[in-house]
């Protein structure tokens, strides 16, 4: 099954892109649907690891937590965040990252009021790999290749 | 909706010029996502043609700004060293076409994506020469009172902050997701304010590569000016300026000539000195203010109120790039 929706979404992109799309003439429609192909492709580039990244996110902020601030794993569990090792699907992984983000940046908050620059150096490297993982600007060559 | 809308425009052209006129094309084109644009060709007379662009408001937009404050931005610079298109009208109540609407004459040129490395060239020089020159030209500008006070309304002093606080709410309302990169650029912005400007100017709000018309080596018209507004002329600067439209090619902002090129001439142009300090607080500024619009964008789509994929597009692509500028400021400043 996974597969096949990779294939499949690619398939569409490529589809709206090179073969429906040229058939509009009305500027904005043909716009509008070209968008969609681009939405659709990036979707099928970022599909296939998007469950891995936010899993490996939500380690990456936890062990910052635990590094960096005087929170421990029952502080943290307080907020609602609960360590498991249990397969978990991808909107709750997602509540949970929006716990562990928001405790990210109240403790950012802290660090910089207490001058910790080793801490903020090593929450911009976090952020900056958080960002590396979920970022798609770097498809932006291929959505011109494919459009061209 | 467009065949309605051609059907009342119409009637209402023919009030408006006190002539039978009938409609040779009505077209909608990409006009950015604040307003439906349309391009219009009407006929009256013997072989009288007219080329208009019509700007409708929309009921659910990228950003909320009303028609006026277009209008007026355009009336400022009719006439001036600031190509603009030539305004015929505008209607802020919604009983003609039924919603808001500007009306003017088309200008000969074509807009570029803003995102399309090496699309003026082989004419990149002379367009990037223009380009600042322009945007100095239009910080110079001195502006007709009666518009001026019309801005006047909104400005709060000092400027960084009102600017600041405008689009820092923007992104605590329409946020769906905590952003730790954003939070601390708008943190890092409040505790380093820069210095307010030795003159309050005309701020395009959107002055940057993808809206100006050009024909070949020459700029023919400046375009959407909705979020104008009356501040510090560091403001278009630094939005002109950021990497965001020149991603694949960040020495050339625009995708048009080297960045102290681009700043010396704007300098000359606006004859305004520049502080290196103040144009960095403005420049992570841009990033935010981008961020804020890509996430009102991104909450319109998430909402169901609009999905036009431009919405989506712009909350991924664009959001990417500027969390990434924001980023990179922050470990320059540690």
């Amino acid at each position: 099954m996974k597969p096949d929706i990779n294939i499949a979404l690619l398939n569409a992109a490529q589809e709206i892109i090179n073969r429906f799309s040229p058939l509009i003439d009305d500027e904005y429609e043909k716009s509008r649907l070209s968008s969609w192909g681009a939405i659709i492709l990036i979707s099928a580039m970022k599909f296939n690891d998007s469950s891995s990244s936010l899993n490996q996110e939500n380690a990456d902020i936890l062990e910052w937590l635990l590094k960096f601030t005087n929170l421990d794993e029952d502080d943290i569990s307080e907020y609602g965040y609960e360590v498991t090792s249990e397969i978990q699907d991808i909107s709750l992984m997602d509540t949970d990252n929006q716990i562990l983000r928001g405790l990210l940046d109240r403790q950012m908050i802290v660090l910089e009021g207490n001058g910790d620059t080793e801490g903020l150096k090593a929450s911009y490297t976090l952020m900056r790999a958080m960002h590396g993982r979920r970022k798609v600007s770097d498809l932006v060559g291929l959505l011109q290749q494919s459009e061209s | 909706m467009p065949e309605e809308l051609s059907s009342l425009f119409l009637s209402y052209y023919s009030k408006l010029i006190e002539k039978e006129c009938i409609l040779l094309s009505f077209e909608r084109i990409f006009g950015g996502a604040s307003r439906e644009t349309y391009k219009i060709e009407v006929g009256h007379d013997v072989n009288k043609i007219e080329r208009l662009i019509l700007r409708v408001t929309q009921d659910s937009s990228l950003i909320e700004t009303d028609q006026k404050t277009e209008y007026l931005a355009y009336s400022a610079y009719q006439d001036s060293s600031v190509p603009v298109p030539v305004l015929l009208d505008m209607s802020e109540d919604s009983d003609i076409l039924g919603a808001p609407f500007m009306l003017m004459k088309e200008l000969q040129g074509a807009a570029a994506s803003p995102f399309t490395p090496n699309v003026y060239s082989p004419h990149e020089v002379e367009l990037g020469e223009q380009f600042w020159s322009i945007l100095g030209e239009i910080a110079k500008k001195e502006i007709q009172e009666d518009i001026f006070k019309s801005f006047l309304s909104e400005l709060k002093e000092p400027c960084w902050k009102n600017e600041l606080d405008k689009w820092a709410k923007v992104v605590h309302e329409d946020s769906i997701g905590v952003e730790p990169i954003l939070e601390a650029g708008i943190r890092s912005l409040y505790k380093n304010p820069p210095k307010e400007p030795e003159r309050i100017t005309m701020v395009h709000g959107d002055y940057r590569s993808g809206n100006f018309l050009y024909l070949e080596n020459q700029i023919t018209g400046i375009l959407d000016w909705e979020m104008a507004h009356l501040g510090n002329p560091l403001e278009d600067l630094a939005w002109a300026l950021s990497p965001i439209w020149s991603w694949q090619d960040k020495e050339r902002p625009a995708y048009l000539i080297e960045k102290e090129q681009a700043i010396e001439i704007w300098q000359n142009s606006s004859n305004i000195n520049l502080d290196r300090k103040d144009l960095e607080w403005w420049e992570l500024f841009a990033a935010i203010k981008g961020m804020a619009i890509w996430i009102s964008a991104g909450n319109e789509f998430k909402s169901g109120k609009n999905i036009d994929p431009i919405n989506l597009f712009s909350a991924w692509i664009p959001g990417d790039i500027h969390l990434e500028v924001i980023l990179d400021f922050l470990e320059d400043r540690l």
